[in-house]
């Protein structure tokens, strides 16, 4: 089934004739599944982070794209994901967050998972007292799996189970960062925190990833990061940001620093970049500190900011981590304002998608170069399947 | 209401699994038929897996002696 037409072929011209997306995109809830199908079950999509099942056992239940999932460390320490639900009768298996001591239970007939995902036991199913039955062959009733791959603590989830591999598709990016690859801990409890924003998840994607807006939005990074400080990054059908050449490090009252990471060059002294890797995952990386924003579509107009910030070291300071992450919190809330503006211009009938600064908002029409391709393609599949 | 019955409510009501371990077990020895026997240590078996519980192994090995599990 083919969702109701836009017409992308505006928003696929060289920046300097394109038009932004369609006001469709940003509200139509037809061209929203359309877009959960191509630009995220297809993709590799940020799901949620390692650090949110830190222990082994650790399950806790995730709905993304309305889908029920299960997030879990495995008794290898391995991080899983499954779909929530019992293969006997489709419940839900798991409904709040908590450690799994042996086996998940399922509610209703207690069929039992180990945390690898095999069918363990069928209580019962043969009759009273009788756990087996010719018809159930346990071997093949096991959970099912949920393709993933874990990078910068990042659990990028591939629904449709045939995007080529992670490291494949983002080989740049992993590139592009290989000097920051190397152990992330997460801040804790104080450096995480949720912003539910009434827009749809791909404004948040394409704020981030241009500077355009920084003078205007965020004044306060005027004073020492002004506009011609930054850069643009644009790799064609992988990702776009934007990189600052005069970060500093932040500094509490009595000249506390986060330590660096291990062995950066001295471009990172003053570095620091900020990538929308696509399609809804917003990276940032310092030499003292690391984030990942998670966007989770809920709606065509409400998207979840899911922020975890990072550093070099399992310890650090917990004064200075709750500055930073108040620090961050507050540059994050000063662009609610703008995503859902747009949001809410969306609204205006006959908008043309709008026009880009061909010297400013490269990235941004990067990104929306990628869904038109990414839904085109998903559109011609679909075609041919029918 | 005997009072195993009434402790397994009980455990039941508070998941206690590791109580509900221990009184399926014990239903099970106070069985006088197989088949009731086989579905309270199926009951044991099942909490003891959920919890992880030292008496897993020992549950399911009584199981598929059996026949009533999978080897």
């Amino acid at each position: 089934m083919i969702a109701k037409m836009t017409d992308l072929s505006d928003v696929r011209r060289p920046i300097d004739k394109a038009n932004g997306l369609p006001n469709a995109h940003y509200t139509d809830e037809t061209v929203f599944a359309e877009e959960g199908q191509a630009l995220l079950a297809r993709q590799w999509a940020g799901l949620a982070v390692a650090a949110e099942v830190p222990e082994v056992g650790d399950a806790k239940p995730i709905s993304f794209l309305g889908m029920p999932l299960l997030l879990l460390r495995d008794r290898a320490g391995q991080v899983r994901v499954f779909q929530n639900i019992c293969r006997h009768r489709g419940m839900i298996l798991v409904s709040e967050p908590h450690r799994i001591e042996g086996a998940i239970r399922c509610p209703y007939h207690s069929w039992c998972y180990g945390t690898d995902g095999r069918l363990v036991s069928t209580p019962h199913v043969g009759g009273p007292g009788q756990n087996t039955h010719e018809g159930i062959d346990k071997s093949t009733l096991g959970l099912v799996e949920v393709r993933n791959h874990v990078w910068r603590d990042v659990v990028w989830i591939n629904i449709s189970g045939d995007a080529a591999p992670f490291e494949e598709v983002h080989a740049d990016l992993i590139a592009r960062w290989a000097e920051f690859d190397q152990p992330l801990y997460h801040g804790g409890m104080d450096s995480a925190f949720d912003l539910e924003v009434h827009c749809n998840w791909k404004l948040a994607v394409e704020n981030y990833c241009e500077s355009y807006h920084l003078p205007w939005v965020h004044p306060g990074l005027n004073s020492y990061s002004r506009l011609e400080d930054h850069y643009h990054i644009e790799a064609p059908d992988r990702f776009s940001g934007q990189g600052t050449r005069v970060y500093r490090q932040f500094t509490s009252a009595d000249g506390g620093r986060f330590p660096d990471f291990d062995g950066l060059s001295e471009a990172w002294d003053t570095a620091a970049e900020y990538i929308s890797v696509f399609p809804n995952v917003l990276l940032g990386v310092h030499r003292d500190h690391a984030f990942a924003i998670l966007l989770q579509p809920a709606a065509t107009d409400r998207t979840v900011e899911q922020v975890h910030l990072y550093y070099a070291t399992p310890e650090t300071d917990a004064d200075l981590r709750a500055a930073n992450a108040a620090l961050w919190k507050t540059v994050f809330e000063e662009d609610i304002f703008v995503v859902e503006g747009m949001q809410a211009g969306r609204r205006a009938p006959g908008f043309d998608g709008g026009r880009f600064s061909p010297a400013m908002d490269g990235p941004t029409h990067l990104f929306h170069d990628w869904v038109a391709a990414r839904i085109e393609a998903h559109r011609g599949t679909a075609q041919a399947a029918e | 209401m005997s009072d195993l019955e009434s402790r397994l409510l009980a455990a039941h009501a508070c998941g206690d699994r590791a109580a509900l371990v221990t009184l399926y077990s014990a239903a099970a020895e106070d069985a006088a038929e197989d088949e009731a026997r086989y579905f309270y240590l199926t009951q044991a078996y099942v909490y003891a897996l959920e919890d992880g519980h030292p008496q897993a192994p020992a549950l399911r090995a009584r199981l598929v002696a059996a026949g009533r599990e999978s080897a």
